[in-house]
């Protein structure tokens, strides 16, 4: 399944296993795989297939047991925490199904505190997260508190503080679960604007209508790939869609 | 991070607010407790550092200033001839009855004075001059003490009983009183003597100057040979009365204790605001370190939060514990707001708050970017 376009992720034998003092819970055996840029990929699966862990070993958030991970060519499970975290900073961006906003921030402060750590001064990732809120539809919200906003635009401001670093991969968790069927196309919308020649969108969910948008299906099943298919991607799912 | 911790901090209202209150009462209560103590060290040996001089000679056994006895005559002589001493001033410094308008009886403390030798005695004068002081039978007395005394708020002129003898108030001082809280009266040496019962010639003690400090400890030797005669530099007197009242009489222990009680009613209360803050917003917390934030970073979310609440709290119980200055005074203990305490209680506070963040910082530290997944 490997694109013209060199990978963003490229996975060999992921093995995952949680242990306690008791139990051990293998959740992955050897998956391998690879992301290309260009392409929105959705992973789909069962409660407790394991794609939930799958997702964050691609984004770099936990550990192979085994294995490796490499994003944009660099092998993040080998690096020191510090170094991951470096890497997510400059090339991951996340988008949660229950939006992990500040309350206490406005719209625009959740989104420039992403432009901060990238090393912006606060007016100016204030001012850059008002014209990126802007691009999505809520110019008017800027100075609105999460508890304000609904769904909808809580998500859409999740998805602008993901964006707004143009990362190279943007993760996303079950980021229409608590959508309907019109807010969560927009969603859709703003997440396929971003993929482009250099940059991929990957999300875990249990949405099956998502599939019209997606390029590429990667079904998980017991800790392995049960299948991996090309997805219904055309200007008729759009329609379809809308 | 500095505006995500802050802005977190105060949208919890009342969280924040408890906090606030924690700081805030913690630092009212070192910053009066150590400048009550810094108060009771300056007043248990005001007199002495104000009177000065390099050495002070005193009955044998003396143990402070306010328990001296009567040296005999003649006892300045013994020290007269050494080559390195320029004068020696007689003070008397003896306890005396005062009888009250209505016949009840108290005590006082008399100090007579030279005033032709050695600094101006008594200082912070609200009313009057020394030089007021200089005819028989004229005494000044602290404004604190008019109440204790049976005196109006302007007591220039009244008269007292005080030794048996009719005294007369010609001047006010502003803010002099020993550790004992008993008045102090000053008045000139023979006045003194006459009110204390004391012969011409004696006094309490010999403040002796010297033409050079270096001699002190050879003057001190020199006097010390008289087996009646007890000798000590200024600094060492005073340090002596200090501690004896201070820390002799337990009251150093028990401001010391306060203060501590303080310190660890604020780090219960802003540690546990701290750890629910932390708690309330380990989501968030979550996403910034998957964000790639690092756990520098993730520790100065906690970091920001505890320098907010010491600069605040530290700021109110500022006010407050300078309102309390003047409450006491006007109940005639001195609270003391010297750098030197505020610097104290400044550091007290901000260490507080430090060791109130430890636990939340290291929660914040071993938050799993992987739990955002969760």
């Amino acid at each position: 399944m490997t694109g013209a376009l060199p990978p963003v992720l490229r996975v060999s034998d992921l093995v995952k296993v949680y242990r306690t003092r008791s139990v051990v819970t293998p959740v992955l055996h050897g998956i391998s795989l690879e992301i290309p840029a260009g392409q929105l990929t959705l992973i789909m699966g069962p409660s407790g297939s394991g794609k939930t862990t799958l997702i964050s070993l691609l984004a770099g958030v936990l550990r192979p047991t085994s294995g490796s991970v490499e994003l944009c060519g660099v092998p993040i499970s080998d690096l020191p925490e510090a170094a991951v975290s470096r890497v997510r900073r400059e090339r991951v961006g996340f988008v949660f199904q229950s939006y992990n906003l500040f309350p206490a921030l406005t719209a625009r402060d959740n989104v420039a505190v992403a432009l901060q750590m990238k090393g912006h001064s606060w007016p100016e990732a204030r001012s850059e997260a008002a014209r990126v809120l802007e691009r999505v539809g809520l110019g008017a919200r800027l100075t609105h508190r999460p508890a304000d906003l609904s769904g909808g635009e809580k998500q859409r401001v999740a998805i602008a503080r993901a964006l707004c670093t143009r990362p190279t991969l943007v993760v996303g968790d079950e980021v229409t679960a608590a959508l309907d069927g019109h807010t969560a196309f927009e969603m859709i919308e703003l997440l396929r604007a971003h993929v482009g020649e250099r940059t991929a969108v990957l999300l875990v969910t249990h949405d099956r209508r998502l599939e019209r948008f997606a390029e590429r299906v990667i079904e998980i099943e017991d800790g392995r790939v049960g299948a991996d298919r090309a997805g219904e991607m055309s200007r008729e799912g759009w329609k379809a869609w809308s | 991070m500095r505006q995500v911790a802050l802005f977190s901090l105060v949208h919890d209202r009342t969280k924040f607010l408890s906090a606030l209150a924690g700081v805030t009462f913690a630092t009212l209560l070192v910053l009066a407790q150590v400048g009550l103590y810094q108060g009771f060290l300056d007043g248990s040996s005001a007199v002495i550092r104000r009177v000065g001089g390099d050495v002070w000679l005193m009955a044998r056994g003396t143990p402070v200033v306010e328990f001296g006895e009567a040296l005999s005559a003649g006892t300045g002589l013994s020290v007269l001839g050494h080559p390195c001493v320029a004068r020696v001033r007689p003070l008397v410094f003896a306890w005396a009855a005062m009888r009250r308008p209505s016949g009840a009886f108290d005590s006082v403390q008399v100090i007579g004075f030279d005033p032709r030798e050695g600094p101006v005695l008594p200082w912070s004068l609200r009313e009057g001059l020394p030089s007021d002081l200089a005819p028989p039978y004229r005494v000044a007395i602290d404004e604190s003490d008019l109440t204790k005394l049976g005196l109006s708020a302007h007591p220039v002129g009244a008269s007292l009983e005080v030794g048996g003898k009719r005294v007369h108030v010609a001047a006010v001082t502003s803010g002099i009183r020993g550790f004992t809280l008993q008045p102090y009266l000053f008045t000139n040496i023979e006045s003194a003597r006459r009110i204390v019962q004391m012969g011409d010639g004696r006094a309490t003690y010999l403040v002796v100057d010297l033409k050079d400090p270096e001699c002190a400890a050879d003057v001190v030797a020199e006097a010390e040979r008289r087996p009646d005669l007890e000798a000590r530099t200024t600094e060492a007197f005073a340090q002596r009365t200090e501690a004896y009242w201070v820390t002799g009489s337990g009251a150093g222990a028990i401001l010391g204790f306060s203060s501590l009680l303080g310190l660890v009613v604020g780090v219960v209360i802003v540690g546990q605001t701290l750890h629910s803050m932390t708690k309330d917003h380990q989501r968030e917390l979550a996403t910034l370190k998957a964000m790639g934030a690092s756990r520098r970073e993730l520790a100065s979310f906690v970091g920001w939060q505890a320098t907010l609440l010491a600069a605040l709290g530290g700021a109110v119980g500022t006010a407050l514990v300078v309102g309390l200055k003047h409450l006491l005074a006007s109940l005639g203990l001195k609270l003391v707001l010297s750098p030197a305490v505020l610097g104290i209680g400044y550091a007290s506070v901000i260490g507080m708050c430090a060791v109130a963040s430890i636990g939340s910082v290291r929660k914040v530290i071993a938050l799993e970017a992987a739990e955002v997944f969760k």
